[in-house]
């Protein structure tokens, strides 16, 4: 039985690599979702708090308030090397939402608090897919609780910080290979800290400069659950049917910088890059609680490499009333590739956005946004497992927010 | 204004295809043609595994595999002769479970399937697959090989089911069916079964009668016109039938160890504390017996209980006396050199053949040896170990279905190669290994 122990290397599948790449995607206005997930060269009032703390102090009224939510459709296509078979996704949608609050301390200063889900979604292949021994389904959320203070200089310069609190969910069922034939499910909670600071410089009525760094959250599951179903009587007792498990999984830094320009009343532009510190995505490692001969823990390479983001977007005034907004940008993957699985389709990924604001009164602004991502057609591999064929992915993903300023 | 509303619905057609698309893999047949397709070899072409030809295992034959991928690139109906029933027609098919040994230990084996067996009556009906279980090379030309009255004295059961009459032989009955493709993979058995004899009591196929046979079968295919491919032979001693019990499973203490140099010492055995090499009978050796050496193998038919508790292999203390295991048990280093030699002259006829005749060439010698190593697809290894190592059934000789997929892929990868044709592999993942109780 000794080599069961190299079959139980398929733990292959991250916990939370969904969070990763292509899936890391900024829904956290829908102002800004609309312009290309631009946001920090802006003060769109509370949703500041998300994209740059610095320009939450530029907020105009007492009051801000925000909220909303996108539905992510998102769909992958696998083709296996060599071979005509075809699988795609059947995933559920996922509905990340965002809330702020901010209001004035004094004039100057400001202060607020975010809740707002940047990562989370689902992958679910069908039960009997080719990569099933890699991954059957995951599903994640993690939700950011952001306390955060903003302080503004003579109406030129901002500057603000948040404290996010990271609670983060973790659900996965992944086949094993014969002879186990059985099925692992995964399932962990962890809670986690993390720091969002930015500035804004503003040195004109036309020209707004926005920089942020949103720091690597160490997302930890400590005491995570383990379930092994329909395990042959005969290799029992190396699987049993519950233990604990440990795991970790960095989210990312993030360093934005963004530029914004007034062209005409009526139309302005943008442009933001994002750098990802993703290199701190080094491997999987899932610790179980008690191991034996056949139950080891698994180390499962990733490799990720720092990505940078490029965006451009545009807004254009038909009236008070009424802002259109569009935008494009560029995610390169950040995977490695030796080791690109299918619970992270994370391929390069052009995308375009569409936005809309209405205003039926002073202070309300209904926000509407529609962002699509094509993720182009590659061929990928995953070496240890040797998993290997050509990906395509799709998402389009509908939003809708409200904002009121008073 | 029409011209519009097309440009509108192509728009919404861009936004809302929520869909990713791939073109699909493009079949085709290059310069064979798949239309006919016979398949002529041994055991491992009819399908079989476990110890026996059961339907399940014959619809999982890598030429039923094969077959199935042919169909999308113009290839036509295979017939297999199927058995109805999964016990096949003699009796010796096996299934993991428990049973208790000498020491009173419980442990999961290979053990004896006893099910309704399939009669040994005349099919009937021309197949496509005309493996037969237990032939040699020169067996697929042999008159009378078929022949019912002669099952048990010079005919094959396997054979006599299908034979188109007491007198045809396996390549008639191929070249009959008027191919147009073939797959070739005989020769195997013309060292295996002296070598799960341990040697003794049965003859490694001379090179000539080898060549001579191989050039006659090879000959009378070619001569329909038929395309094909042809497989060499595999190092057989790397399988689990020869791999799963150590030379070197005899454990003594120091104690034993000392006594035992004391005795044997001054004949060449050696002792430590820990495994030791077995005894075995050796008609060369000064005593008629010796201890094992290094790269020698013990053969998966050795009864494990005389291991364990009748001192075979060691020394019974009882009567003072060292037990030999019998020759019959044991590959000894002259016989898997007589194998390897033979082996090497035998693909080297068929590489020959394979050039003169312009065939696709599959190196299954080194497919075979990647196997036993280790492949790791999709996540599901395979390799040589016994029972868990996915590739071999419970005989130790033959393959699972997934060992059966994994020879079908290579076949599928000689061919597209040689005739420019692109055939599609399977996947290994949807193919059934060894299930554990």
């Amino acid at each position: 039985m000794r080599k069961i122990t190299l079959l139980m290397l398929l733990f292959s599948m991250a916990t939370f690599s969904l969070w990763a790449g292509g899936y890391q995607v900024r829904l956290q206005g829908q102002k800004q979702t609309g312009i290309g997930l631009i946001g920090t060269p802006f003060a769109f009032g509370a949703s500041s708090i998300f994209y740059n703390p610095g320009s939450l102090s530029f907020m105009k009224e007492e009051y801000s308030l925000s909220g909303g939510v996108s539905a992510i459709n998102s769909n992958v296509i696998f083709r296996e090397k060599d071979s005509d078979y075809i699988a795609r996704t059947n995933n559920k949608l996922s509905t990340p939402f965002y809330f702020y609050g901010a209001t004035k301390v004094i004039d100057d200063l400001s202060v607020g608090v975010g809740v707002y889900t940047p990562f989370g979604s689902s992958t679910t292949w069908d039960d009997d897919w080719h990569g099933r021994y890699l991954i059957q389904n995951i599903a994640l959320s993690a939700i950011f609780i952001q306390p955060t203070v903003s302080y503004k200089i003579k109406d030129i310069i901002g500057i603000g910080a948040g404290l996010s609190i990271v609670l983060g969910s973790v659900d996965l069922n992944q086949k094993l290979p014969a002879p186990v034939n059985g099925e692992v499910n995964l399932n962990g909670k962890s809670t986690a800290l993390g720091f969002n600071i930015g500035g804004y410089f503003r040195p004109n009525e036309k020209f707004n400069i926005g920089i942020d760094y949103r720091s690597n959250v160490n997302m930890k599951v400590e005491d995570g659950d383990t379930k092994f179903t329909n395990i042959p009587t005969a290799l029992a007792s190396d699987f049993p049917p519950t233990g604990k498990f440990n795991a970790e999984l960095p989210l990312p830094a993030n360093l934005d910088f963004g530029l914004s320009y007034q062209l005409t009343e009526k139309f302005l532009l943008a442009a933001e890059m994002n750098y990802v510190f993703w290199s701190a995505y080094d491997s999987l490692i899932i610790d179980f609680k008690e191991n034996n001969e056949t139950l080891q823990d698994s180390r499962n390479p990733r490799e990720y490499s720092n990505s940078l983001i490029f965006r451009l977007g545009g807004e254009y005034k038909f009236t008070e009333k009424l802002i259109a907004r569009a935008g494009v940008y560029y995610d390169p993957t950040p995977t490695n590739e030796d080791y690109f699985t299918p619970e992270t389709v994370s391929l390069d990924q052009f995308a375009f956005t569409l936005g809309l604001s209405y205003l039926p009164v002073k202070g309300l602004s209904i926000d509407l946004s529609y962002l699509q991502l094509e993720g182009l057609e590659s061929d990928k591999n995953y070496s240890p497992e040797n998993f290997a064929g050509t990906y395509k992915t799709r998402a389009f993903i509908p939003g809708i927010g409200l904002s009121y300023n008073f | 204004m029409k011209y519009r509303y097309i440009l509108f619905i192509g728009l919404a057609a861009v936004l809302f295809a929520c869909q990713p698309e791939l073109d699909d893999f493009s079949t085709s047949q290059g310069s064979a043609d798949f239309s006919t397709y016979v398949a002529l070899g041994n055991s491992l072409t009819a399908g079989y595994a476990d110890g026996s030809l059961y339907r399940t295992s014959q619809l999982n034959s890598y030429p039923s595999i094969l077959a199935e991928q042919f169909k999308k690139a113009g290839g036509g109906n295979f017939v297999q002769p199927l058995m109805n029933g999964e016990y096949g027609i003699l009796p010796g098919k096996l299934k993991l479970g428990y049973s208790t040994d000498c020491l009173g230990t419980t442990g999961l084996s290979p053990l004896p399937s006893n099910g309704a067996l399939d009669a040994i009556t005349p099919l009937g009906y021309q197949v496509n697959n005309l493996g037969v279980p237990g032939a040699k090379s020169f067996h697929l030309l042999a008159q009378g090989y078929g022949d019912m009255a002669g099952i048990g004295v010079y005919a094959n059961p396997y054979y006599a089911r299908f034979a188109s009459s007491a007198l045809s032989t396996v390549v008639g009955d191929a070249i009959a069916m008027m191919p147009t493709f073939y797959t070739l993979w005989i020769g195997n058995n013309d060292v295996l079964y002296y070598a799960i004899a341990g040697g003794v009591g049965d003859t490694i196929t001379g090179q000539s009668t080898f060549t001579f046979a191989m050039n006659t079968i090879v000959m009378g295919l070619a001569s329909t016109g038929a395309k094909g491919a042809i497989a060499n032979i595999p190092d057989i001693t790397g399988i689990p039938f020869f791999t799963t019990i150590p030379s070197n499973g005899y454990v003594v203490s120091q104690n034993q160890a000392d006594s035992l140099n004391m005795f044997l010492g001054g004949y060449g055995f050696h002792y430590e504390a820990g495994p030791n090499y077995f005894i075995i009978e050796d008609a060369n050796a000064p005593l008629g017996f010796r201890q094992m050496v290094a790269g020698e193998l013990l053969l998966l038919t050795l009864p494990q209980d005389s291991l364990k508790c009748a001192y075979w292999g060691g020394f019974n203390p009882i009567l003072q006396i060292p037990v030999a295991i019998p020759g019959q048990y044991v590959l000894t280093n002259d016989e898997i050199l007589n194998i390897e030699n033979a082996v090497v002259g035998y693909n080297a006829t068929i590489e020959s053949l394979a050039n003169q005749y312009d065939l696709a060439y599959i190196d299954m010698n080194a497919k075979m040896q990647d196997l036993s190593d280790e492949i790791i697809t999709n996540g599901v290894t395979l390799n040589a170990e016994f029972v868990t190592g996915n590739a071999f059934s419970l005989d130790g000789i033959h393959l699972t279905p997934m060992g059966y997929a994994y020879i079908a892929n290579e076949f599928i990868r000689g061919i597209n190669s040689k005739y420019g044709s692109t055939l599609p592999v399977v996947s290994l993942t949807d193919y059934q290994s060894v299930i554990l109780p």
